[in-house]
C-alpha cells in the first residue's frame, strides 16, 4: 500500500516537474517572440569604388616648386590648383547606372586625400564606364548657400556675381601679363555660351572594375594641368594671366581643360 | 497654417530679444508684424524658406548676424551700418556709404524690405539668391573686406554666438551655410505691406488717400507703374534711365556682371515703396530729392547707349502732376515697418 501510494507520488512529482520544465519552455518560448526583434529587411549588400585624380603636368607630377613650360613656351609654377568633380554615374556591363547622391567634390591639388573619391553603397557588380563633370551643375548655382565641399568657405565661389569657380589655378609666370607675374585663373559661368563646366564620359576599355564585398576597385585618371593652355587655344600667359569673372576668355580655357582628364586604368585589388 | 506658427515665432523672437534688454519694450506686438502668408494681390515669393524651416531662434541668430560688426575687417561695420532700420534700411543721406577704413564705393545703399520676392540682388542683379546675398559686402574690399572664414573663426571664439547657433542649429558648430541661412530668415522676413497706401487699398481701418494722393496715384499708374509696378513697386528688369554718365565712377551697370554691351548703364528697377525714407536717389545716389528726381524724368533724359526706348521722350509732368505724385510716393512710407522692434538692432533697443 505504502509502495502504491510511493509510487503515485513519484509519478505526480514527475509529472509535475514535466509539466514545470514544459510549462517554463512554452513560457520562455512566448517571451522570446515578444522581445523578438523584427526580421530586418533583407540587406542589399553593396560595395565601394574609389576614384584617383592624378594630378600632372604633362608627365611629370604636379607640384609647387618645379618650373613648367606650357605650349606656348612660357615658362610658370603653379601655387593652387583646385577644381570639381560632381555628378559621377558609373555603368554597369548591363547598362544599369549607379549614381552617386549628392556628388560634389573638391580636388586640390595641396591636398592629397582629395584627390581620392570613394563612391560607397554601390551595388556589387562589374562596371565598364564612368561619367562625371569638371564643374558644379547650373542648379547648385542658382540655389542658395551649400555645405559640405560646396560651402562658401572654400573660397571657390564668387561673392559678387553668384557662382562657383570651376576650375582654380594659380601660379607665377616670368612671361605673365600682371605686373606681380602672377598666374591668377579663377575660371567659372554656370550658364550660356560661355559656361565652364565640361562633362567627361570613360569607358574602362577591355578592364571592368569589379565591385565585390570585399575589393574596392580603384579607377585611375589623369588630370593633366598643362592642357588647361593646349589644344583649342593656345594661352600665351602675357595676354592671359587674369581671369576672375565669366566670359568668352574663360571659354577658351573651359574648351581646352574639356580635354584635360584621361582615363587611365583600373585596378582590382 | 503658416501664418499661425510665423504669427506665434514673431511673438516668441521678439520676447526672446527683448528679454534682457530693455522692460518697456517687452510688450506683445500687434500679430501680424511678421507676415509669412502672400499678401493679397501679390505675386508668390521668389524664396519661400523651403530648405530653411523659419524659428524663433534661427531668426534671431540671423538678426544678430546682420547687426554683427565682427562681419567686417576691422570689427566696426555691420550690414546695419549702411541698411538702417529707420531708413527702411537704406543708408541716410548718404551717397556712397562707408567701408572699413573710410573707403567708399560707387553705389548707393539701397532700402531692404520684400526681399522673398527679389530674383536676384544689388544693383547690378550679380547675385542671384537670397542665401548668398551678404557675401557681396562681406567680402567686398571697400565694404566689409573681411575673409569669410575668418569670420566664422570670430563667431567660433565668441561665446554669445556658440550659444545663438546652438539654440538655432542644435550645436554649437559655425558653418557658412548655418550661417546665411539664419541670415536669409532676418532678411527675407523684412516684409513692407503696410503704408498708407497699403491700408488704403485694402479698405483697412478707415484709411483714405486725400484728393492730391488720389490724383497723384491716377497720375502715377499713368507714368510710372510700367517699370515701378504695382504691388512691390518694381519689375524687377535692367533698364538705362537716361542718367549723364559719370566717367569717374567707372560703372558700367547690369554689364559688369554680364559681359554684354546691350546691358551698360542698365541697372535693376529700384521699388518705390518706402521712397520718401531712402533718399538719396539713383543707383549712385546722385538725386537728394523726390523733385529732383521727377525733374530728371521730365527734362533731364540723356541719350547714352541702351536707354530704355520708354524713356527717349522724357516722360512729360507738369509742376502740379508732379506735386501730386509725389503726395502719392508718400503714402509708401511703411511706419509700422520701421518700427517693428524685431528688425532693430538687437544692441541697442529703442
Amino acid at each position: 500500500m505504502c509502495c502504491v501510494v510511493a509510487h503515485i507520488l513519484y509519478l505526480m512529482k514527475t509529472f509535475i516537474k514535466i509539466a514545470i520544465v514544459l510549462s517554463i519552455g512554452f513560457y520562455s518560448c512566448k517571451k522570446d517572440k515578444k522581445t523578438e526583434t523584427p526580421e530586418p529587411e533583407p540587406t542589399v549588400v553593396t560595395g565601394s569604388l574609389k576614384l584617383n585624380f592624378e594630378n600632372l603636368v604633362d608627365t611629370l607630377p604636379l607640384d609647387f616648386v618645379t618650373n613648367y613650360v606650357n605650349a606656348n613656351g612660357d615658362t610658370f609654377k603653379i601655387s593652387k590648383f583646385n577644381y570639381y568633380i560632381s555628378n559621377i554615374v558609373i555603368t554597369k556591363t548591363d547598362n544599369s547606372t549607379f549614381t552617386e547622391p549628392n556628388s560634389y567634390h573638391l580636388v586640390q591639388a595641396s591636398d592629397a586625400q582629395s584627390s581620392l573619391i570613394t563612391l560607397s553603397k554601390v551595388p556589387l557588380g562589374s562596371y565598364k564606364s564612368i561619367s562625371f563633370m569638371l564643374g558644379v551643375d547650373s542648379t547648385r548655382n542658382c540655389s542658395g548657400v551649400q555645405d559640405g565641399d560646396l560651402a562658401v568657405s572654400k573660397n571657390m565661389f564668387w561673392s559678387w556675381s553668384t557662382g562657383y569657380i570651376m576650375v582654380k589655378l594659380e601660379g607665377s609666370s616670368p612671361q605673365s601679363g600682371a605686373t606681380t607675374k602672377a598666374l591668377t585663373l579663377h575660371l567659372g559661368g554656370y550658364y550660356g555660351v560661355n559656361k565652364a563646366q565640361r562633362n567627361f564620359n570613360f569607358s574602362f576599355g577591355t578592364s571592368t572594375a569589379n565591385v565585390s564585398e570585399s575589393i574596392a576597385p580603384m579607377v585611375h585618371l589623369a588630370v593633366d594641368a598643362s592642357k588647361m593652355f593646349k589644344g583649342q587655344n593656345t594661352i600665351s600667359f602675357a595676354t592671359n594671366y587674369f581671369q576672375m569673372s565669366p566670359g568668352a576668355a574663360v571659354k577658351k580655357f573651359a574648351d581646352n581643360y574639356a580635354e584635360m582628364i584621361e582615363f587611365e586604368h583600373v585596378h582590382n585589388d | 497654417m503658416n501664418n499661425k506658427r510665423i504669427l506665434t515665432v514673431s511673438v516668441l523672437v521678439f520676447g526672446l530679444a527683448a528679454c534682457k534688454v530693455d522692460p518697456k519694450i517687452n510688450q506683445p506686438l500687434p500679430v501680424d508684424d511678421l507676415v509669412i502668408t502672400v499678401p493679397n494681390g501679390w505675386p508668390e515669393p521668389v524664396y519661400t524658406f523651403s530648405n530653411n524651416p523659419i524659428s524663433k531662434e534661427t531668426f534671431a541668430l540671423g538678426r544678430a548676424l546682420f547687426y554683427e560688426t565682427m562681419l567686417s575687417k576691422d570689427n566696426t561695420i555691420s550690414c546695419g551700418s549702411c541698411h538702417q532700420n529707420f531708413a527702411a534700411f537704406a543708408n541716410d543721406d548718404h551717397q556712397f556709404s562707408h567701408g572699413v577704413n573710410d573707403q567708399l564705393g560707387i553705389r548707393n545703399s539701397p532700402g531692404l524690405f520684400n526681399l522673398a520676392w527679389h530674383p536676384y540682388f544689388m544693383h547690378d542683379g550679380g547675385i542671384n539668391h537670397i542665401e548668398v546675398q551678404p557675401l557681396g559686402p562681406i567680402s567686398n574690399p571697400i565694404e566689409m573686406a573681411e575673409d569669410i572664414n575668418t569670420v566664422m573663426a570670430k563667431l567660433s571664439a565668441s561665446g554669445k554666438y556658440k550659444s545663438l547657433f546652438k539654440e538655432a542649429y542644435g550645436t554649437e558648430e559655425v558653418t557658412s551655410q548655418r550661417m546665411f541661412r539664419a541670415m536669409a530668415q532676418f532678411m527675407g522676413l523684412l516684409y513692407s505691406n503696410n503704408s498708407k497706401y497699403d491700408y488704403y487699398k485694402r479698405q483697412e481701418n478707415n484709411v483714405t488717400l486725400n484728393e492730391q494722393e488720389l490724383r497723384g496715384y491716377s497720375l502715377f499708374i499713368a507714368k510710372c507703374n510700367t517699370c515701378h509696378k504695382e504691388p512691390l513697386f518694381t519689375d524687377f528688369q535692367f533698364r538705362n534711365n537716361g542718367l549723364k554718365v559719370n566717367p569717374l565712377l567707372k560703372d558700367s551697370g547690369r554689364a559688369h556682371i554680364t559681359g554684354e554691351p546691350g546691358d551698360v548703364y542698365k541697372y535693376k528697377t529700384p521699388s518705390l515703396r518706402n521712397v520718401a525714407l531712402t533718399y538719396p536717389y539713383m543707383h549712385d545716389g546722385r538725386l537728394t530729392t523726390l523733385e529732383e528726381c521727377l525733374d530728371h524724368y521730365t527734362n533731364g533724359i540723356q541719350n547714352t547707349i541702351n536707354l530704355d526706348p520708354k524713356l527717349k521722350d522724357g516722360i512729360p509732368m507738369s509742376a502740379e502732376e508732379k506735386k501730386d505724385i509725389i503726395a502719392f510716393l508718400r503714402t509708401l512710407t511703411d511706419y509700422k515697418f520701421i518700427n517693428d522692434q524685431r528688425f532693430a538692432d538687437p544692441n541697442f533697443p529703442r
